[in-house]
C-alpha cells in the first residue's frame, strides 16, 4: 500500500486531462464556447504537468508508474522517460496552438458536428500522450488503437463519399498494422516472457533459444505494426487522409498520429531489440536502406503534386523517414538527430500545414497554381510558411538545421556515407519543391480578382479581416516562431537535453 | 443463514425451477405482477450463484448430494471453480436480460406475457442446471429443458419464426439424441452415470472400441447444441427471427454452456490425455474451429440485417473457443475458458442493443442503425463497448481472453488458427464499421432532410430506462472484468484448468 501512495502520479494526471477534457466537451456540446474553452483548459494543463516532469526526469531519472496488471509480468505502467518526454511535450505543447486554431477553421467554415470533431481530438491526443508515456509494448499497443480508433471519425469528418472511402482506406491500413503490432507482441512475450522497455534490448536472450531469421521476420512484423509512420510501399493512407479538415491534417498527420509510428520504430530499435542485436542482425542496414528508398521516392513524388496539402503529405512521408533513417544508423549522433527531429519537424510541418488550413478557410483556395500573389495578400501565413519550408530543407537559422546536422554528423560517425549522400539529396530535393510555392505565393502577380463577391481584391491583406481569423494567425505565427527558436537555442523546453540524456543511456556516454 | 449456504448449489436451480410455474399461476390473476416475480426469482439465482462461487473460492470444490442420495446412485451436483464462474456469469445475464424484456416484451409479445415468463424462467433453469450438474443423465435432462424452453420461445417471435424453430427442433433433437446414445453406450461399459465415477472407471475401457464411439457421439451431440461449423445452419434463422429479448439471452448463453459441457467431457469425464494423445481429437476440432473462425467472419460479412450478422460472429466466436480447447495446452484452455465468460457478456450487449433500436425503430436491419450517435447516445455508448469488445480492443475483455487464445495456438504452433484469429480480429473491425459508419455519418442525411422539412428521422428519442440500465451494467461489466482479469484469471479460472494438461 505505502508503494502505492509512494508513486508518483502524474504520468496519470497527465492521461487524465484528455480524458476528463474530452469527457466535459461530450456534455457541454451545445454551448460552443464553453466547449471550446474545456479543450483550452485541457491542453494548458497537460502541457504544464509533462513540463514539470521533464526536470525531474533529467536530474533523478524516469518516474515509474504503474496501475494494474494485465498479464504476468506486464503491467499496465508508464515509465517517463527522457525520450518519452519529447514526444510528449511536443504533442501536448501543439495540442494548444492545434485548438486555438482549430476554433478559427472549424467556426469559419461552419463546420458540422464540432462537439465529435473536439471530442475526437481529445481522444487523440490521450492516445498520444499515453504512447510516449508507456512503460511496455501492451501499454503502447492500448494507446496505439485507441490513437487509431479515435482518428477515424475525423479523417472521416466531411462525410462525402471522398471522406469515407479516406476514412475506410485509414482504418483498413492501420488496423491491420494493429494486428500485426498485436503478432509481434504475443512473440516477443512468448520468447522472451517480458515487453517492458529496457534501453539495452529485451530481445538479447531470444537469440539462444530461437533461429535469427524468426527475429529478423520479427522486426518486420513491427515495422509493418508502425504503418503509421507512412514508409513506402504502405504510405499511401496518409495522402488519401489529407481530406480530413487541415488543423486535423496538422496535428495528427504531422505529429501525433505518424510520430506514434516513428516513436514506436525507436522504441523497437533501441528499447525492445537493443543496439547489440540490431547489428548483429544486420537489421540496421535493412531499415535504413528501407528508409532510403522512401526518403527519395517521397521527395519525387512530392514534386509532382498540384495540391498543398497532398505536397505536405509527401513532404511529411520523405521527413518521417528521415527520423527512421536517423534510428537505423545506430550511432548516437544520428539516434539524437532521430529524437530531436520529432519536436522540430513537429513544429515545423505544423506551420506549414496551418498555413494550408489558413488560406483554404481566409480564401479557399486549395491546388499551388491558384496561390499566385497570395504572399501579399496573407503576409504572415506566407512568411511563417517560408520560415518552415527553409527549415525542412534544412538550412539555418531554423530547427531543421540542428537536427539535419547532427544527422550528418551520424551518418560519419557511423561510417555510413552512402546514407550522408541520400540526406544530402533529399534536401537538395526538398528545396526543389518547396521554393515553387514560395515563388508563387510572393513573386507571381494575382491573376484574376480572387474574391467569390468579385468584389475589387487588388492587392491588401486579408488575414485580419475578421477577428475569427486572428485564431489563425497567431498559433501559426507562434509555431513559426518556435521553429526558430529551437534552432538558437536547441535547448528550448529541454528537447537537446532530453535527446542526449536518452542517448547517453543508450550508448553510454557520446 | 448457514442452511442457504450449504444448499445454494441446489437453490440455484430450484429457486428458477418453482417460480417458472408459480409464475404461471400468478399471470392467471394479475398479468403484472409476472414481470416482477421473475426479475426477484433471478435476483436470488444470482445471490445464490454468488453463494456458491464464494464458498469455492474459500473451501474448494463443492460436492452436494441431492436428496441426500449418495452417489454414483443419487445425483450429484458438483460446482468446481470452472463452473462455479459460469453460474455467476449465466445468472447475471439472465437477470439483466430479464429486467430487460419489460418494454419489449410488452410491445412484441402483449397477449404472452405470463407464459413467456415461464418459458423463460425454465430456460434459465435448464442453462444453470447444464452447468451445476455432475451427472450424465441429469446433464442430459437441464439440456432437454433448456433446448425445448428455447425450441418455444423461438416459435414465439416474428415472421419465419415457426420455421426457424422447426429446424432448430430437428437439429436439436438430433443432438440430443446422439449425446444420449453417448450416455447409453457409457453406461453399458461402465454401469454408473457419475461424472467423477467415470473419471475413475474409464481410464480401464479407454481401448474399447464402444468409449470411442461413445465419445465421438458426445462430441457431435454437443456440437449441433454449441452450433459448431459446419453444423451450425440452425442458429442463424432461429436468432433472427426470435423476441428480441429470447435472442439476448439465448445468443449469449445456450452457445457458450455447449462449450462449457465440451470442455467438461473432453478434460473431466474423459482425462486429457484420451481426447489428446489417444483419439487426436483436438487436432481435429483445432481445425474445426479455425474454419469455424473464417466461415462465420466471411458470412457475417455478406450479411445485412444486424442480429444475423451477430448469429455468424457468435458462429465465428465459438470457433475461438473450439480452437483454444483443439490448441489442447494450458495457456489456450485458459483463455477458452476466459473466453466463455466475455463471449456471454459482448453478446449479451449486443443482442441488446438490438433489442434497444427493435423497440425504437420496429427493424434490426443495419440500415436502421442510422443517425444512433445522434439520436440514441446513450444505446450507442453500449454498442460502442460491445462492437470494441467483439473486435477485441484493451482495455475491454475481449482482448485478453483473445491473448491467452493467441498466445496457446503460438505455443502449439498452429499457425492456422493463430493468423484465422487475427484475420477475423480484422473482419470484425469491417463489419462494425459498417454499422458505426450509419449510425455516424448523418450530417449529409440531414443536409438533405432540412431542405424538405423538419429532420425528424434525427430526433433525440432514447429507449427506456428499463432498457438501458441492463446495457450500461452489462457494459461496465466488460471493462471490468477487463481490467481485473488478472483478478479473476489467478483466483478462479487458473484453478479450473482440467489436470493434465
Amino acid at each position: 500500500m505505502t508503494e502505492l501512495l509512494a508513486m508518483d502520479y502524474r504520468p496519470v494526471l497527465a492521461i487524465m486531462c484528455p480524458i476528463i477534457a474530452s469527457f466535459l466537451i461530450l456534455v457541454s456540446g451545445r454551448r460552443p464556447n464553453i466547449r471550446e474553452s474545456w479543450t483550452i483548459i485541457g491542453s494548458i494543463s497537460l502541457f504544464l504537468i509533462v513540463l514539470s516532469m521533464t526536470p525531474f526526469v533529467l536530474k533523478e531519472g524516469p518516474i515509474k508508474c504503474s496501475l494494474f496488471k494485465l498479464f504476468p509480468n506486464i503491467d499496465f505502467a508508464f515509465n517517463v522517460d527522457a525520450f518519452g518526454l519529447i514526444f510528449a511535450t511536443t504533442s501536448s505543447c501543439l495540442w494548444i496552438l492545434v485548438s486555438l486554431f482549430s476554433i478559427g477553421y472549424m467556426r469559419g467554415l461552419e463546420e458540422h458536428a464540432q462537439t465529435r470533431y473536439y471530442f475526437c481530438f481529445a481522444l487523440a491526443i490521450l492516445g498520444a500522450i499515453g504512447i510516449a508515456l508507456s512503460a511496455n509494448l501492451v501499454t503502447l499497443y492500448i494507446f496505439y488503437e485507441i490513437l487509431t480508433i479515435s482518428t477515424y471519425p475525423l479523417v472521416a469528418h466531411d462525410e462525402s463519399p471522398e471522406a469515407i472511402y479516406a476514412g475506410h482506406k485509414y482504418l483498413a491500413y492501420l488496423l491491420t498494422a494493429g494486428v500485426f503490432f498485436l503478432l509481434g507482441i504475443l512473440v516477443i512475450y512468448f520468447l522472451v516472457g517480458t515487453t517492458d522497455f529496457a534501453p539495452n534490448g529485451i530481445l538479447k536472450p531470444a537469440l539462444g533459444s530461437t533461429s535469427r531469421l524468426v527475429l529478423q521476420a520479427l522486426f518486420f512484423v513491427f515495422m509493418l505494426a508502425f504503418m503509421k509512420a507512412a514508409w513506402m510501399p504502405v504510405h499511401s493512407w496518409l495522402p488519401t487522409a489529407m481530406i480530413a479538415p487541415t488543423p486535423v491534417s496538422a496535428l495528427l498527420h504531422a505529429v501525433a498520429v505518424v510520430k506514434a509510428g516513428v516513436f514506436g520504430i525507436i522504441r523497437t530499435v533501441y528499447y525492445v531489440y537493443g543496439t547489440d542485436l540490431m547489428h548483429e542482425l544486420n537489421l540496421g542496414l535493412a531499415l535504413g536502406l528501407l528508409a532510403s528508398f522512401t526518403i527519395i521516392v517521397a521527395n519525387f513524388y512530392a514534386i509532382g503534386q498540384v495540391n498543398l496539402k497532398r505536397l505536405l503529405a509527401y513532404s511529411t512521408i520523405n521527413q518521417l523517414s528521415v527520423i527512421i533513417l536517423g534510428a537505423a544508423l545506430l550511432s548516437p549522433m544520428a539516434a539524437t538527430s532521430a529524437m530531436i527531429h520529432i519536436a522540430y519537424h513537429g513544429f515545423m510541418k505544423i506551420t506549414l500545414f496551418l498555413c494550408a488550413g489558413a488560406i483554404i478557410v481566409i480564401t479557399g483556395k486549395t491546388e499551388i497554381s491558384q496561390m499566385r500573389g497570395i504572399g501579399r495578400q496573407m503576409p504572415i501565413t506566407m512568411t511563417a510558411f517560408s520560415i518552415a519550408a527553409i527549415g525542412m530543407c534544412g538550412a539555418p537559422p531554423v530547427a531543421g538545421f540542428i537536427s539535419k546536422w547532427y544527422l550528418c554528423l551520424g551518418t560519419l560517425q557511423a561510417g555510413q556515407v552512402i546514407f550522408l549522400g541520400v540526406v544530402l539529396i533529399s534536401a537538395l530535393l526538398d528545396v526543389v519543391y518547396f521554393f515553387p510555392v514560395i515563388k508563387t505565393a510572393f513573386f507571381e502577380k494575382l491573376a484574376v480578382p480572387a474574391l467569390a463577391n468579385g468584389g475589387e481584391v487588388g492587392e491588401k491583406t486579408i488575414e485580419a479581416e475578421r477577428p475569427l481569423y486572428l485564431f489563425m494567425i497567431i498559433p501559426l505565427a507562434i509555431t513559426a516562431i518556435f521553429s526558430i527558436i529551437f534552432c538558437l537555442f536547441p535547448h528550448t523546453f529541454h528537447i537537446l537535453d532530453l535527446a542526449e540524456m536518452a542517448v547517453r543511456n543508450l550508448f553510454g556516454g557520446m | 443463514m448457514e442452511k442457504i449456504i450449504s444448499n445454494s448449489p441446489a437453490l440455484i436451480v430450484v429457486i428458477p425451477l418453482i417460480s417458472a410455474f408459480l409464475t404461471l399461476g400468478i399471470g392467471v390473476l394479475k398479468k403484472k405482477f409476472c414481470y416482477p416475480f421473475a426479475v426477484i426469482a433471478l435476483s436470488l439465482s444470482v445471490f445464490s450463484s454468488v453463494v456458491t462461487l464464494n464458498t469455492i473460492i474459500k473451501t474448494g470444490t463443492i460436492h452436494y448430494h441431492l436428496g441426500g442420495w449418495d452417489p454414483p446412485w443419487g445425483i450429484e451436483y458438483v460446482v468446481d471453480y470452472l463452473n462455479g464462474l459460469i453460474l455467476v456469469a449465466i445468472a447475471i445475464i439472465g437477470l439483466m436480460i430479464v429486467i430487460f424484456s419489460k418494454e419489449t416484451v410488452k410491445m412484441e409479445l402483449p397477449e404472452r406475457i405470463p407464459f413467456f415468463y415461464t418459458i423463460f424462467l425454465l430456460e434459465v433453469t435448464g442453462l444453470l442446471g447444464i452447468v451445476v450438474t455432475g451427472d450424465m443423465f441429469n446433464l442430459y435432462v437441464f439440456l432437454e429443458i433448456a433446448s425445448l424452453a428455447g425450441y418455444a420461445l423461438i416459435a414465439i417471435g416474428e415472421d419465419g419464426a415457426p420455421l426457424a424453430s422447426f429446424r432448430y427442433v430437428i437439429m436439436g433433437t438430433i443432438g440430443a439424441c446422439f449425446y444420449l446414445l453417448g450416455v447409453g453406450y457409457l453406461y453399458i461399459m461402465t454401469g454408473s452415470l457419475n461424472m467423477a465415477d467415470l473419471t475413475q472407471i474409464l481410464p480401464n475401457f479407454y481401448h474399447s472400441k464402444v468409449i470411442m464411439v461413445a465419445f465421438v457421439f458426445f462430441v457431435v451431440g454437443v456440437a449441433i447444441k454449441m452450433a459448431l461449423f459446419p453444423l451450425h445452419t440452425w442458429l442463424p434463422d432461429a436468432y433472427t427471427r426470435a423476441p428480441s429479448a429470447v435472442s439476448a439471452l439465448l445468443a449469449p448463453l445456450m452457445t457458450k454452456v455447449g462449450v462449457y459441457v465440451m470442455i467438461r467431457i473432453l478434460f473431466t469425464v474423459f482425462r486429457p490425455e484420451f481426447p489428446i494423445k489417444m483419439l487426436h481429437a483436438t487436432d481435429i476440432m483445432a481445425w474445426f474451429g479455425t474454419f469455424a473462425i473464417l466461415f462465420g467472419g466471411i458470412m457475417a460479412l455478406s450479411q445485412t440485417d444486424f442480429k444475423r450478422m451477430l448469429c455468424y460472429i457468435i458462429v465465428a466466436e465459438i470457433g475461438y473457443m473450439v480452437g483454444g480447447i483443439g490448441m489442447a495446452n494450458a495457456l489456450a484452455i485458459k483463455g477458452a475458458i476466459f473466453h466463455i465468460i466475455n463471449d456471454m457478456f459482448m453478446a449479451a450487449c449486443l443482442f441488446l442493443v438490438a433489442g434497444i433500436v427493435m423497440h425504437e425503430t420496429g427493424g434490426h436491419d443495419i440500415s436502421d442503425f442510422t443517425g444512433i450517435f445522434r439520436k440514441m447516445p446513450f444505446t450507442a455508448a453500449i454498442f460502442m463497448v460491445g462492437a470494441l469488445a467483439v473486435i477485441g480492443v484493451p482495455p475491454t475483455c475481449g482482448f485478453f481472453s483473445k491473448w491467452y487464445l493467441l498466445l496457446g495456438g503460438i505455443e502449439a504452433k498452429h499457425w492456422g488458427f493463430v493468423m484465422a484469429l487475427l484475420l477475423c480480429t480484422l473482419m470484425n473491425v469491417a463489419l462494425f464499421f459498417r454499422v458505426i459508419d450509419k449510425g455516424l455519418y448523418v450530417h449529409a442525411l440531414e443536409h438533405k432532410l432540412e431542405h424538405a422539412s423538419e429532420p425528424k428521422e434525427l430526433q433525440f428519442h432514447e429507449a427506456p430506462l428499463s432498457m438501458l440500465i441492463p446495457g450500461f451494467i452489462i457494459a461496465i461489466a466488460i471493462f471490468l472484468i477487463g481490467i481485473f482479469n488478472q483478478a479473476i484469471l489467478k483466483n478462479i479460472i487458473e484453478l479450473a484448468i482440467p489436470s493434465g494438461l
